[in-house]
């Protein structure tokens, strides 16, 4: 594995959402579909020259938002989007993926990086999950409502042919074993080839533990829990660079990769998904609908210079 | 064959314990059982194989496929010429079906591309086969240039010369779909083959060819259920359509095909018109199922290799059973006791009864605060009626054996009782004969030698537990079903805790309402039933797959021993489909309601449900 000093880590971390300040000249995208996201609130009307950009309806894959000329924008038009985030003319943009589903900040991510727009991502840290009321092995917080079932990641569609034994799954695990369970159900990876990776260390310290918990019966059942990888739970960069070193374990392989883990391993995954040119490398997700309220508090805010990342 | 040096339990786990036909992977043909409805698989006609998860769809289709048939005949290359048809198995993928589909395009763009995906999809894997078969048998003839041709044309793809270049075109073609669909542009549509015109112009020239005259192919389509309802459409009108020189295999699972018109919607696919259906739970009898499953698992057995030099044993010695009078007495029933129980009677007038018999006497006099003269007089009167009361409450009566007392309630042993549990699902039955198996293995025993009825009914129970677990992820559904199931089978279970005042063994319901049932229930009993939550069987009128209320439901018998009621399918209770709903939403609530007609509507929960007790709100 490469050393860490050849492995560079491009966030950086604010104590707290109100120490963050986007730069002027500056254009900020948005959705308040999280309490955590309304840190914005704080800063909107102190800085000059920053263009907030508010993302008001994110039910479909054609979204809503607050811009004059772009009350609609279709996500899975590569060109589109690159239109929408030009018009902008910001020096800098920030994606706040907070409030955000997948569906709607990975296809911004990926044009971005793509057209070479100066992108910063954001994330604030949730300070407590709402507990499971009535909780059994398995299931310890109350997070989403229901899955909407998989269906691709906009711009991320794959067609790609996969011989069922030349596949490695890698999920990356959050507390939700149903989750998990539900992915294998529908991936059928062979047994041999699934590699879980866990956020160590996490938010917060219990964290990991507490993603074991979630999905032990599974791990256990499967016993892919002797393949199990670690990286940082807030470190999109770091998950990047263990799922590279996976790749490099399975070099033929088709890899299907499920972020039903935390938000930045899911944009470490993203970030992978794009810079792998030459392998095949698919996304594969479940879409839950999220409960309101099924975070508390905030801790950090995280600034990941995603564009810098790719030089 | 197994490494012998690795520990007995490893060797089970790998052959009982990898029970997913994807975990085997190559050895899901080393131990391969051809069923009896396979056959009917290998004519020319289009067939639809109906079966829930685990009952041996994908592991026939898979084995219908040229590699199956491969590997099955021990890849001897030499009989390759001498088959009569060639099989492409493709699962359906779920991430790559939904990408047809949005509001980006309408429907009727969305269909053509989806049909232009099938054509590149389906002529890719023939033109995969031929390679392979290039390869196996160089001296075959290959497709001409002109073939080659016309083939890209039909496709609209760049022209291909040879079978080499035109994977390649079409492997290009592929990739440049899929940047189409990462950049929609309904102005900027890509060219789009004809719906299934390029699979007919390919099979066609390969037919033509020497070494495949007179030579069948057939498309494996597994997981039919995974295409949505628009998709379904197209696959249907394909399988309508199909050329003469292949036909469609589809593996679904019940209540999975869901639209069965084709692109005319006045047209309609029929059984046995357009297709033959094999319900795999109609075809395989109880007792054509139980000895193949005998079969399938005294062959593990023998490669599993850890009998300790008393010599093999086959799955029927290794899990004895009980008779009810047998358990009774397990579960602690006591001649003497009862007959103490009975004041100024005398003890000869039970010389000539069992047990069981005994302890029914006195309990149908408690239930019915009659004494027990009363009732010894009732059973002289009218014999016939004692005796079919008796017959009727019999198996009911074991459960109220041990009320008010921890440990087994009831005990599930034997190998024609694993096979009722598994409701005629072959991994079900596997999980059941692994984990008791095991457990026997764990408590220090050998396995040669039979497993203890304990130990049989603890495993039983392990597996109903993991699989309520695992329905949580089975579905979008997965909570739903899974409350339903809690909720229904606490039901169950009180009432088969408290036999009295109701009729015996009711472990059935069916829908109560009157009028249309609404879209939500009807959804979730069709999910159950696709998920394997709930059995149905067909009431006393001709039933059709959308009358929900023309079946009567049941849980799966593999839940049974967890919740600890009976798994023969007896009585039925009428349920509403607002009380089914309300197991999911209020389950407390629901419960009590339903249980609102017997005389005390609660009951401990068994040692294995006080995983649940927060969710039932009720203390052990």
């Amino acid at each position: 594995m490469e050393a860490l000093r050849n492995r560079p880590l491009f966030t950086e971390v604010f104590a707290s959402p109100s120490e963050f300040r986007p730069r002027d000249d500056s254009a900020y995208i948005y959705g308040l579909f999280e309490e955590r996201s309304e840190h914005i609130n704080s800063w909107s009307g102190t800085t000059s020259n920053v263009q907030a950009i508010k993302v008001t309806n994110q039910e479909s894959t054609v979204v809503q938002t607050d811009v004059p000329g772009w009350e609609t924008l279709s996500l899975r038009s590569s060109s589109s989007i690159e239109a929408f985030l030009s018009s902008l003319s910001a020096k800098q943009i920030y994606l706040d993926i907070t409030g955000l589903n997948h569906h709607v900040w990975a296809p911004l991510v990926k044009v971005a990086i793509e057209r070479r727009i100066s992108l910063k991502v954001v994330y604030v840290e949730p300070l407590d999950y709402t507990p499971n009321a009535s909780p059994r092995k398995g299931e310890i917080f109350d997070l989403s409502e229901r899955i909407s079932g998989i269906s691709p990641i906009p711009l991320f569609t794959s067609l790609a042919e996969v011989e069922e034994d030349n596949l490695c799954f890698i999920p990356l695990l959050g507390f939700e074993g149903a989750r998990l369970r539900y992915m294998l159900e529908e991936v059928e990876p062979p047994g041999r080839k699934i590699v879980p990776i866990i956020g160590v260390p996490g938010f917060r310290l219990e964290y990991p533990f507490h993603a074991y918990l979630g999905n032990q019966p599974v791990l256990e059942e499967t016993e892919v829990w002797k393949n199990s990888r670690y990286a940082r739970a807030n470190c999109p960069f770091s998950l990047f660079y263990v799922l590279e070193d996976v790749l490099k374990d399975y070099p033929s392989e088709h890899v299907k990769i499920a972020p039903i883990g935390t938000k930045p391993h899911a944009l470490g995954a993203v970030l992978l998904a794009i810079a792998a040119q030459s392998r095949s490398v698919e996304l594969v997700y479940d879409h839950p609908k999220r409960k309101p309220k099924r975070t508390s508090g905030v801790l950090r805010l995280l600034q990941y210079s995603v564009s810098d990342f790719f030089p | 064959m197994i490494d012998s040096e690795r520990e007995p339990v490893e060797r089970l786990t790998e052959l009982f314990g990898n029970y997913r036909a994807e975990w085997l992977r190559e050895r899901i043909f080393d131990l391969f059982t051809q069923p009896s409805y396979f056959p009917d698989l290998e004519t020319k006609t289009p067939c639809v194989l109906v079966g829930g998860r685990g009952t041996g769809k994908t592991t026939v289709l898979r084995s219908l496929s040229y590699e199956g048939r491969y590997a099955l005949s021990d890849k001897d290359v030499a009989l390759i010429p001498s088959w009569d048809y060639f099989g492409f198995y493709y699962r359906v993928d779920t991430n790559r079906v939904t990408a047809f589909q949005g509001p980006e395009l309408t429907e009727k763009t969305w269909t053509k591309l989806f049909g232009h995906y099938i054509n590149i999809l389906l002529c890719s894997q023939v033109l995969k086969f031929l390679n392979w078969y290039s390869l196996l048998l160089p001296d075959s003839q290959t497709l001409s240039s002109s073939a080659c041709e016309k083939v890209a044309l039909s496709l609209c793809i760049p022209a291909a010369q040879t079978v080499t270049d035109l994977i390649e075109k079409v492997d290009l073609g592929r990739i440049r779909f899929e940047s189409f669909l990462n950049n929609l542009d309904e102005n900027h549509l890509p060219r789009i083959s004809l719906q299934g015109a390029p699979i007919d112009e390919l099979l066609n020239e390969i037919a033509a060819l020497p070494q495949f005259e007179a030579k069948h192919f057939f498309f494996l389509i597994d997981e039919f259920e995974n295409f949505t309802d628009a998709q379904q459409v197209v696959m249907n009108t394909l399988i309508k359509h199909c050329g003469e020189h292949h036909s469609f295999k589809i593996g679904v699972r019940e209540l999975g095909w869901r639209k069965h018109a084709t692109a005319n919607p006045n047209e309609q696919l029929n059984s046995p018109a357009d297709y033959v259906k094999i319900d795999i739970a109609e075809r395989l009898t109880l007792a054509r199922f139980q000895e193949m499953a005998a079969q399938i698992c005294n062959q593990r057995l023998l490669q599993s290799n850890i009998f300790d030099g008393s010599g093999p044993k086959t799955v029927e010695e290794l899990l004895p059973s009980l008779t009810l009078d047998e358990e009774a007495r397990l579960l602690g029933l006591n001649r003497a006791a009862i007959i103490s129980e009975i004041a100024n009677i005398d003890a000869a007038v039970f010389d000539t009864m069992p047990d069981l018999e005994i302890f029914f006497c006195l309990q149908w006099a408690k239930w019915n605060e009659s004494s027990i003269h009363e009732v010894l007089n009732e059973r002289s009167r009218d014999p016939k009626k004692w005796t079919d009361r008796y017959s009727n409450y019999k198996h009911a009566l074991i459960f109220t054996i041990r009320r008010g007392k921890s440990g087994i309630r009831k005990y599930y042993t034997g190998w024609r009782t694993f096979v009722q549990l598994s409701g005629s699902n072959i991994r079900y039955l596997l999980e059941l004969v692994h984990r008791a198996l095991v457990l026997h293995r764990e408590a220090g025993h050998s396995l040669g030698t039979p497993v203890s009825f304990a130990d049989q009914t603890v495993a039983a129970q392990q597996v109903g537990m993991k699989n309520i677990a695992e329905l949580e992820g089975l579905s979008v559904q997965g909570a739903q079903l899974t409350k339903l199931v809690l909720g229904l089978g606490r039901v169950f279970q009180v009432l088969a805790y408290h036999p009295e005042g109701h009729a015996p063994e009711q472990n059935q319901f069916a829908l109560a309402d009157k009028g249309l049932p609404k879209g939500d229930i009807i959804d979730l009993i069709n999910a159950a039933v696709m998920h394997l939550a709930l059995v149905r069987t067909a009431g006393t009128k001709l039933a059709s797959d959308e009358d929900i209320k023309a079946y009567d439901y049941s849980l799966h018998p593999i839940f049974a021993p967890f919740f600890v009621f009976s798994y023969r399918k007896k009585r039925k209770l009428n349920l509403s489909a607002g009380q089914l709903l309300g197991l999911i939403n209020d389950s407390k609530a629901t419960i009590r309601d339903i249980l609102s007609s017997v005389s005390e509507p609660d009951a401990p929960l068994p040692e294995q449900l006080r995983l649940f007790e927060g969710y039932y709100g009720s203390v052990a």
